[in-house]
């Protein structure tokens, strides 16, 4: 839109690198593949090109941008990482992109702003108490007692504890699911056992709350509704199978306690 | 009831603080949690089934999420999801057609299962609705008709 305002960058290759960098920072905290189309779409109009061609699905970002001599340049990157949630990375990419589509900033600048927003971790305090509270809410919300909601928010900070330093060890998000519901399902059927008030119903229910892919379920029905349809089907498959290991790894833990008259 | 609008916001908080939620989001962000959780319970109570009051609760969760994106100026997915997760995510039916499944009580098992699929799709069809009218609204005022 500002195409004959902004001067192409002298090093066009480095604008590109550097919007390969936003856009893998928006898939790793959980932006829609739509959304990040659409920022590398607009980013690389404001800063001077004549077209972009960008193709984003979870797992790969593909980018031709075509400057105004005619010259094309692509760039690839592969992700690996399954990518996680964080929501104050996500929102300052977006502001900053909003800002740059608006009024580009050199790319020094950008570059800057960049690395220093992909930098900001959550407080491990935080999402610990955040995992807590979660877990033992819903464990309520479905009914528990109040003992209940406890021993959730009890086995909300383990869950937190192994998604934190346990999936990073983990080959996938597959293994990682199958294998800690497999542990979570035995422990809180032991404490049921071992505490008969408890009701290990509930206290299991909350804390599959917090295993349940729920944030890459609802952006991968939203890429397939109003985005990308195969993007979105490669993520719906995706986190279906993360689903699926999820009740399998519970399922084990029941058969495996059951088999020893638990 | 009033245990369940209370916890859906405290639940929904929960995961604002996991998803590292900026601070000033976080009330109107968990209170989306009570609200969807006040609609669903109220459709519940006109429509039996689970259908029809899971998609009016998606539904009304993801006009909240576009309001408040449009009004703060965020991402609508930040609004969203704390919204959706507690009160609507088939957390339940999910895991008692998994117990049963064990049990070998295969019809309950399926019974389950449907439910929990009954949820999912529930979620999908009323946000879609209001995602593809938040699009066409965004695309009506690209091309410079309305505002």
């Amino acid at each position: 839109m500002n195409a004959d305002k902004i001067p192409v960058p002298a090093q066009p290759e480095v604008l590109l690198h550097c919007l390969m960098d936003i856009a893998e920072a928006l898939l790793a905290v959980g932006a829609e593949v739509n959304r990040v189309e659409d920022t590398l779409t607009r980013m690389g109009t404001a800063y001077g090109a004549v077209r972009m061609n960008a193709f984003v699905i979870t797992s790969s970002i593909v980018v031709t941008m075509t400057l105004p001599s005619g010259r094309d340049i692509t760039q690839t990157r592969r992700i690996l990482t399954p990518g996680g949630t964080d929501f104050t990375v996500l929102e300052a990419l977006n502001d900053l992109s909003r800002r740059c589509c608006a009024d580009p900033i050199p790319l020094d600048e950008l570059r800057r702003e960049v690395a220093q927003i992909t930098a900001e971790a959550p407080k491990p305090l935080l999402v610990y108490l955040g995992s807590a509270l979660a877990a033992g809410s819903c464990a309520l919300f479905f009914g528990g007692s109040m003992t209940d909601g406890l021993v959730a928010a009890l086995f909300g900070l383990v869950i937190c504890r192994l998604q934190r330093h346990f999936g990073p060890q983990c080959p996938n998000r597959l293994v990682f699911n199958l294998l800690s519901a497999l542990a979570v399902g035995i422990s809180i059927t032991l404490c049921a056992f071992f505490l008969p008030e408890l009701h290990a119903d509930k206290i299991l229910i909350g804390d599959i709350m917090l295993l349940i892919p729920g944030l890459a379920m609802t952006n991968a029905v939203r890429d397939t509704m109003v985005g990308s349809p195969i993007s979105g089907a490669m993520r719906l498959i995706e986190t279906l199978l993360w689903a699926g290991a999820l009740a399998m790894g519970f399922m084990s833990a029941f058969l495996l306690m059951g088999g020893i008259g638990l | 009831m009033i245990v369940q609008l209370l916890t859906s916001f405290t639940g929904a908080l929960g995961f604002c603080l996991v998803f590292h939620l900026r601070r000033r989001y976080m009330f109107a962000a968990s209170l989306g949690g009570l609200l969807t959780c006040g609609v669903y319970l109220a459709a519940a109570s006109i429509w039996s089934g689970i259908l029809l009051p899971t998609l009016t609760a998606a539904a009304f969760a993801a006009l909240y999420a576009e309001f408040l994106a449009w009004f703060m100026g965020a991402p609508a997915t930040l609004f969203l999801i704390p919204a959706l997760l507690i009160p609507l995510v088939p957390g339940r039916p999910l895991y008692y057609a998994m117990y049963y499944a064990v049990q070998q009580d295969m019809d309950l098992s399926a019974d389950f299962a449907r439910q929990t699929a009954l949820y999912a799709l529930g979620i999908a069809l009323g946000a879609s609705l209001v995602w593809a009218l938040a699009d066409m609204r965004r695309h009506l005022k690209q091309n410079g008709f309305g505002n």
